[in-house]
C-alpha cells in the first residue's frame, strides 16, 4: 500500500513537471541558437519553407580565421603544456620530492586565480614585451591555464597506477627514466588522450582570459563573437557561428562517450570558469 | 654507488620539474606579482602608494557595484544549487535517465559563455524573442517584457550556466553517496523524501559547498554575459575593473580593484577548500 495513494501520484506529477522543465530548460539555449542558424534570423520560426543555410554561407573570412586561430593556439598550448605536465607529475608523485605541496599549490595558481585577474595581469607584463595582440601572446595564457589542468589530470592518472609495475622493471635492471618510458608512459597513455581533450575544450572556449591580451590581430573566435555582438548587434552569420561551436562541443561529447562511457562524464573533473 | 644513483635519480626529477614549475613562474607568479606590485604604486610618478586601495574603499559607486555582484552571484548560485540538486538526485540513482541526459549537461559545459548570450538574446529579446511572442500569443502578456537589456535577464543567464555546472557537480557527488545507506533508512520507515533530507543530503554537504564556490566565483568575475546582456546599472563588478583598465585610462586603479576582486575569489576557493578538507571525510568522495 501507501504507493499508489493521492499524495503520491500527487508527488509523482510534481516530480514529472519539474524534471520537463529542467530538461527544456537546459536544452533551449543549444536547440534556439541550431535553429536561429538555420533560418538566418532572429525571428525563429518552425515553418519548413523557413529552413536555409545562408546564414553559414554567409560567415565572413575573418570568422573562420579567428576559428582556426583558436583551434590552433588550442592544440599548441594543450601539448606543450602536457609535454611539460606529465614529466612534472610523474616526478611529484614517484620522486616524493621535497616541497611537493608547495609545487602542486603554485601550478594551480592559474585554476584558481580568476581568468580575469590573470589576463589582466599578463597584460601588463606583454605590453612592455610586445606579446599582447598576438598568436604567441594568447599561446602563452592559454599554456599556463592547460598546464595547472594537464597537472592534476596527470597527478590523478599515475596516482591511480601502481608503482610496483616501475619497481619490478627497476629490480630487472632498468632505470627510473626507462621504467617511465617503457612501463608508465604507454599505460597512461589513454588518460592522457582523454586530458587532452578536456583542455583543449577549456581553451577553445576561455573567454575572460584572453580578454584583455588578444586583439585584432590575434582573435579568438569567442571574444570576435562578442566583440561583433556589442558593436554591431546580433548578425544571422554570427548565430550561425554558435552554431558551429555547439557542434563542436556536441562532437567533443560524442568522442568522450564512445570512448569512456557517459559515467565519466559527471563530477568535478573538469572545472569550468565562464 | 648507491650514493652516486640515488643523486642522479634526484637529479632526473628535478630536471621533470623544473620546465613546468618555470612555466608557471614565468606567465603566472611573475606577470600576478607585478600586478600587486603596480597597484601598489603611483601611475605617474611611480611612488609607492596605497591611494588606489584608498580611493576603491571610499568609492561609494564601487563598493555599490561589490554590493550588487556579490548579491547577485550569490543569489544565483543559491538557486541554481536548489533547483539542481533534485535532477542531480534523479540522475545520480537512475542510469538510464543518466545516459539520455548527460549530453544536455556536458554539451552546454563545452560552449563559450557568449554563444549562451546570443541564446538568451533569441529567447528573451523583446520583440523577436521567442518567450515575449509565446506568452503574447497565449495572452498572459498585454505588451513585451523589457528584462533582457536589464539585470534579470543577466540573472537567468548565470542561471542556465549555474544550473549546468550545478546538475554536472553534484551528479557525481550524489553517485558517490552508497544508495545502501538509502535503502537502510528507508526500510527503518522513513520516508524517501526523509530519507534524502536526513541521510543524502548531509553527506553531499562538501561536494555542495565545492560546487557552490566553483559557480560563485566563476560569475564573480565574469565579463562577457554582463556586458552582453545589461549594458547598464547595476553593472557587474568585472565591468568596472575594464573600464578603468581600457577606457578610462586608470590602470593602477584598475590593477588595485583586480587584487581586491581577485583576494575575495580566492578567498571563497579556499574557505570552501577548507571546510572540504574539515568535513569532507564523512561524505563520498570526490571524482
Amino acid at each position: 500500500m501507501g504507493r499508489w495513494t493521492v499524495l503520491g501520484l500527487l508527488g509523482k506529477a510534481v516530480l514529472i513537471l519539474y524534471l520537463v522543465i529542467m530538461v527544456v530548460w537546459l536544452v533551449f539555449p543549444v536547440a534556439l541558437v541550431l535553429l536561429a542558424s538555420f533560418q538566418g534570423r532572429l525571428e525563429v520560426g518552425i515553418a519548413p519553407e523557413q529552413f536555409n543555410l545562408e546564414a553559414y554561407r554567409a560567415i565572413p573570412n575573418s570568422y573562420w580565421e579567428a576559428f582556426w586561430f583558436t583551434v590552433q593556439t588550442a592544440i599548441i598550448a594543450t601539448v606543450a603544456a602536457l609535454l611539460l605536465a606529465v614529466p612534472a607529475a610523474w616526478a611529484m608523485v614517484r620522486g616524493r620530492v621535497r616541497g611537493r605541496r608547495l609545487i602542486t599549490n603554485l601550478v594551480l595558481i592559474p585554476d584558481v586565480v580568476p581568468q580575469l585577474i590573470l589576463g589582466i595581469a599578463l597584460l601588463t607584463v606583454f605590453i612592455p614585451l610586445h606579446l599582447s595582440n598576438s598568436f604567441p601572446g594568447v599561446l602563452i595564457a592559454l599554456a599556463a591555464l592547460s598546464l595547472a589542468m594537464g597537472l592534476r589530470f596527470s597527478e590523478a592518472l599515475l596516482e591511480g597506477l601502481p608503482e610496483e609495475y616501475e619497481q619490478a622493471a627497476i629490480s630487472l635492471g632498468a632505470s627510473k627514466f626507462t621504467a617511465f618510458r617503457l612501463i608508465v608512459l604507454p599505460l597512461i597513455v589513454p588518460g592522457v588522450a582523454i586530458a587532452a581533450l578536456f583542455i583543449f575544450m577549456q581553451n577553445l572556449i576561455a573567454f575572460e582570459l584572453l580578454l584583455f591580451v588578444s586583439g585584432p590581430r590575434a582573435t579568438p573566435i569567442a571574444i570576435r563573437l562578442f566583440t561583433d555582438i556589442v558593436d554591431r548587434g546580433v548578425l544571422p552569420y554570427a548565430i550561425a557561428m554558435a552554431g558551429i561551436l555547439v557542434y563542436v562541443a556536441i562532437a567533443f561529447y560524442a568522442v568522450v562517450a564512445l570512448t569512456l562511457g557517459p559515467k565519466y562524464m559527471t563530477g568535478s573533473v573538469m572545472s569550468r570558469k565562464g | 654507488m648507491t650514493r652516486k644513483r640515488r643523486f642522479r635519480e634526484r637529479l632526473i626529477y628535478r630536471l621533470a620539474i623544473l620546465p613546468a614549475l618555470s612555466l608557471i613562474t614565468l606567465v603566472a607568479l611573475v606577470p600576478l606579482s607585478l600586478l600587486v606590485l603596480a597597484s601598489l604604486r603611483d601611475q605617474t610618478t611611480g611612488e609607492a602608494t596605497i591611494r588606489y586601495y584608498v580611493e576603491t574603499a571610499t568609492n561609494a559607486f564601487f563598493l555599490r557595484t561589490l554590493g550588487t555582484t556579490v548579491l547577485i552571484s550569490t543569489g544565483v548560485t543559491a538557486v541554481s544549487i536548489v533547483l539542481a540538486l533534485p535532477l542531480a538526485y534523479l540522475l545520480a540513482r537512475h542510469t538510464r535517465l543518466r545516459n539520455i541526459l548527460l549530453p544536455v549537461i556536458t554539451v552546454p559545459r563545452m560552449l563559450p559563455f557568449v554563444v549562451i548570450g546570443y541564446a538568451m538574446i533569441l529567447l528573451l529579446a523583446p520583440i523577436t524573442g521567442v518567450a515575449n511572442r509565446v506568452l503574447l500569443a497565449i495572452g498572459i502578456l498585454d505588451q513585451p517584457a523589457f528584462i533582457l537589456f536589464d539585470w534579470p535577464g543577466q540573472a537567468l543567464a548565470f542561471a542556465y550556466t549555474g544550473i549546468v555546472v550545478a546538475t554536472a557537480v553534484l551528479t557525481g557527488v550524489m553517485m558517490s553517496v552508497d544508495p545502501q545507506l538509502e535503502e537502510a533508512a528507508v526500510s527503518l520507515g522513513a520516508s524517501r523524501l526523509r530519507s534524502f533530507f536526513l541521510v543524502t543530503l548531509p553527506l553531499c554537504v562538501p561536494g555542495l559547498i565545492a560546487a557552490s564556490a566553483l559557480i560563485f566565483t566563476s560569475i564573480f568575475t565574469s565579463y562577457s554575459i554582463p556586458v552582453m546582456l545589461n549594458g547598464r546599472v547595476p553593472y557587474m563588478i568585472s565591468v568596472i575593473i575594464s573600464a578603468n583598465l581600457l577606457t578610462l585610462q586608470q590602470p593602477h586603479l584598475a590593477y588595485a580593484q583586480a587584487v581586491i576582486v581577485a583576494v575575495i575569489a580566492i578567498g571563497v576557493t579556499i574557505l570552501a577548500q577548507r571546510f572540504l578538507l574539515r568535513f569532507g571525510d564523512r561524505g563520498g568522495h570526490q571524482s
